[in-house]
């Protein structure tokens, strides 16, 4: 599976992790591509910090959608992207430039689940080849 | 039939029972069997699809009537 996420909001990861622990549960091979907000989410200062992160529907209720998640006992949304790194073989793949953008130019920038800072030439090929290719 | 080891999924919402049942077969031999406890309704056809995938086999669904299933899982 080829994951391009270009959304750094809390709804869509939160999405993006849920769909990835059904692809780790089945012992898919994962490419994660990590686009422009996204690569904001995946800074180390901003990725456990929700407060930092917007949703991008019904903003309106972001404060009731965060504690039907407390909720339900819903992990985080990068908790669901490590325990999916423990199953099966994700890789997290930063995109060079998006990491610029938000001012992260090394891999230490980002959390440590990111494998490696790359250029989008092999996301196109990694879509190319995947099964299943989804844009969040 | 013995059970080698018992899963508690109650209250655990999708995707959560799938991830504990994965993590918890592959720490089984072949043939050993594992039971899994849940209420979550998505479960129930996530689980037989998945063991139609991964060859696993089950063995028992139980449904008690205050929402509680069971399922009896043997790895392959």
């Amino acid at each position: 599976m080829c994951l391009a996420l270009f959304s750094g909001s809390l709804d869509k990861l939160t999405a993006a992790g849920v769909i990835l622990s059904g692809a780790a549960a089945d012992d898919m091979e994962v490419d994660i591509y990590v686009l422009l907000q996204a690569a904001r989410a995946f800074k180390k200062e901003i990725a456990t910090n929700r407060d930092e992160l917007k949703l991008a529907e019904n903003t309106h209720l972001r404060k009731e959608f965060i504690e039907s998640l407390d909720k339900l006992n819903v992990k985080q949304w990068h908790e669901f992207f490590k325990e999916a790194k423990e199953l099966t073989n994700v890789k997290i793949h930063i995109c060079g430039l998006a990491g610029k953008i938000w001012g992260g130019e090394k891999l230490e920038d980002f959390i440590d689940l990111a494998d490696d800072i790359v250029g989008i030439g092999e996301y196109i090929t990694a879509a190319e080849e995947a099964d299943i290719h989804l844009f969040i | 039939m013995e059970i080698k080891e018992s899963i508690n999924c109650k209250g655990l919402e999708c995707p959560m029972p799938m991830i504990k049942l994965v993590k918890a077969i592959k720490g089984l031999n072949s043939g050993e069997i594992l039971e899994m406890l849940g209420t979550d309704p998505g479960t129930k056809s996530d689980l037989k699809r998945w063991c139609d995938r991964t060859g696993h086999i089950i063995l028992e669904i139980n449904e008690a009537e205050n929402g509680i299933f069971r399922f009896l899982i043997q790895k392959i």
